[in-house]
């Protein structure tokens, strides 16, 4: 009996912490679609008395905002495939496959997962000036394509898979680029999807390098976008509300669509060992 | 005999596309960062060698230390919240049986998808010193001279780091639940029928169990947390005055803006170090148990 009733306190008491955890997005939408005058009131006005679209308008109209929307796309995207890719052939190596230097390479891997983005900021710079990459998306893409975690959450399923199915795929013949494909691959979907979720959630929101690398404005992603347009309008929340607002539409839908696959897709990536 | 050259190849080709890219665009760039750190880097008479100097200037200079207790500050006051927080909301997930417990959990988890700009675009305006929800808020509960969180040198780290664990916790939060759920009920059932309360259950039997997990958010977030600079330079661009300015984003104007490559390589290998004592430490105090 009355440990329902703590169950049930904790429940009303967490139902109200969830209510106060999303204040911060309500008051972005809510000041969005405000008319500038009622955004500067004292006390705040909960519900908009008066319903605008004017400030999401002015982002749209003055910027290009689109433009970096399709460049967030197109980097989150592409880099998602070429990283799943890559991470599906390293990982089947240092998880089924015995090889000299395998082990010690593996441990290099996953302590360069410490090194912080800021250490390789100024060769990178570098490095993409060399190679004439600078201000293209291509050099967003390129560094985060090859991500140690990746290799490391993969590995760890694919170590898990039952050794027989290899073994009856070899005698009938199948060399080792066959069994990846037709074995490994296809009982590892809910792996890959969610090392794909995790891949497309942190390259979208990659910050410090696109900031680097990107600086003709038609090149910006939406990160980076969002940081420019508050150099443009300094106070006027209106505006960098809607532009918030904008920017995270697409991320409330495919929420809203796929809770339950992000949620578990991500916090996979905590429960291997 | 054969069969093991064979392998040996196969592993070494199946591992090399990523093994590439992930030598030219992270290996490289830490070894020839480190070599950068020790020269005087000049885009027009050259570089020269100047050994660690560098490295000296800066552990005189009072604007790294500042730049170094700042991001101190912040990663003290981040790590703990978000850890603790993640880890309470997580055991409430674990045993409440309710069914508003997914939206509980989606309205937390929510926020990390946001972007660093988006999150710090809110806060900057949830803290607004004339308008802001949050001095509103203050003012209303009789509190008649609030702080201005952001142009308030005391201030102004507490509250970017308030607003980042808002941020980043849920993805925490959801690392430790899944953790508990995978582990047999039936031990948390042995130890209801033994007489042991849920804090005893919580802190004594299922803590442990989800050390690994817990050492992982861990060192993930000493990483986010000492090498924060998105939220700093939207929310405060290192004010007031260099009250907020941390070493990413000292390293940044180094390089960007004063065109010093080698100071900032010398700050990029420092904030290495740091992460690394600080995982060390993790590891050392966390991971102790792991094995036994």
């Amino acid at each position: 009996m009355r440990k329902t009733k703590n169950i049930r306190i904790f429940d009303v008491i967490m139902i109200i912490i969830a209510i106060l955890w999303l204040i911060p997005v309500f008051w972005m939408i809510n000041t969005a679609i405000k008319p500038t005058p009622d955004i500067f009131t004292t006390p705040p006005t909960w519900i908009p008395e008066h319903f605008t679209l004017e400030h999401i308008k002015a982002v749209v109209q003055n910027w290009p905002f689109i433009k970096w929307l399709l460049n967030s796309i197109l980097v989150s995207g592409i880099s998602t495939l070429i990283s799943l890719f890559l991470a599906i052939l390293a990982a089947y190596s240092f998880a089924r496959i015995t090889w000299k230097g395998r082990d010690t390479i593996f441990v290099i891997l996953l302590a360069s997962m410490l090194i912080p983005w800021q250490i390789n900021a100024v060769p990178l710079y570098f490095l993409m000036n060399n190679l004439n990459l600078l201000n293209k998306l291509i050099s967003v893409i390129l560094p985060i394509t090859a991500m140690p975690i990746s290799v490391f959450l993969l590995r760890q399923f694919f170590v898990g898979i039952p050794s027989e199915l290899e073994d009856a795929a070899r005698i009938d013949g199948c060399n080792r680029v066959n069994t990846l494909f037709r074995i490994i691959i296809p009982v590892s979907g809910p792996a890959l999807a969610a090392l794909a979720i995790y891949m497309f959630i942190f390259s979208w929101n990659e910050y410090f390098w696109s900031l680097i690398t990107l600086q003709r404005v038609e090149k910006y992603t939406l990160p980076i976008g969002l940081n420019m347009l508050q150099g443009a309008y300094d106070i006027e929340y209106g505006l960098l509300m809607a532009a918030a607002f904008l920017a995270s539409i697409p991320v409330m839908i495919v929420f809203i669509i796929l809770r339950r696959h992000i949620i578990e897709g991500m916090s996979w990536s905590g429960v291997t060992k | 005999m054969k069969k093991a050259l064979r392998d040996q190849w196969s592993g070494i080709f199946f591992a090399l596309p990523f093994m590439i890219i992930w030598g030219v665009f992270t290996l490289w760039p830490v070894i020839s960062g480190f070599i950068i750190s020790l020269h005087n880097w000049d885009p027009l008479r050259g570089s020269e060698f100047i050994g660690f100097k560098n490295y000296t200037y800066l552990f005189t200079s009072e604007r790294f230390w500042n730049a170094f207790l700042n991001t101190f500050e912040f990663a003290i006051i981040m790590i703990p919240l978000t850890l603790v927080f993640g880890l309470l909301f997580a055991f409430y997930l674990y045993f409440s049986k309710s069914k508003t417990k997914a939206f509980v959990e989606s309205a937390l988890f929510f926020p990390y998808l946001l972007n660093v700009s988006i999150i710090s675009l809110i806060w900057k305006w949830l803290f607004d010193p004339d308008f802001g929800l949050i001095i509103e808020f203050l003012k209303m509960i009789g509190i008649s001279n609030p702080p201005q969180f952001l142009n308030h040198p005391l201030w102004v780290i507490p509250a970017i780091a308030f607003a980042s664990s808002w941020w980043l916790m849920g993805y925490r939060m959801t690392i430790f639940r899944a953790a508990l759920e995978s582990q047999p009920f039936e031990i948390v059932e042995a130890a209801l029928i033994d007489g042991a309360n849920k804090w005893q259950i919580m802190l004594r039997i299922l803590f442990p169990l989800i050390r690994p997990q817990f050492l992982f958010a861990t060192v993930l977030t000493v990483i986010s947390g000492f090498d924060v600079l998105g939220q700093v330079m939207i929310m405060t661009d290192g004010g007031p005055g260099r009250s907020s300015e941390v070493l990413a984003l000292l390293l940044y104007r180094e390089a960007f803006s004063y065109f010093r490559m080698g100071r900032a390589a010398a700050i990029g290998f420092i904030l290495f170090v740091v992460i690394f004592i600080f995982t060390l430490i993790a590891l050392r105090y966390l991971g102790k148990d792991v094995s036994k």
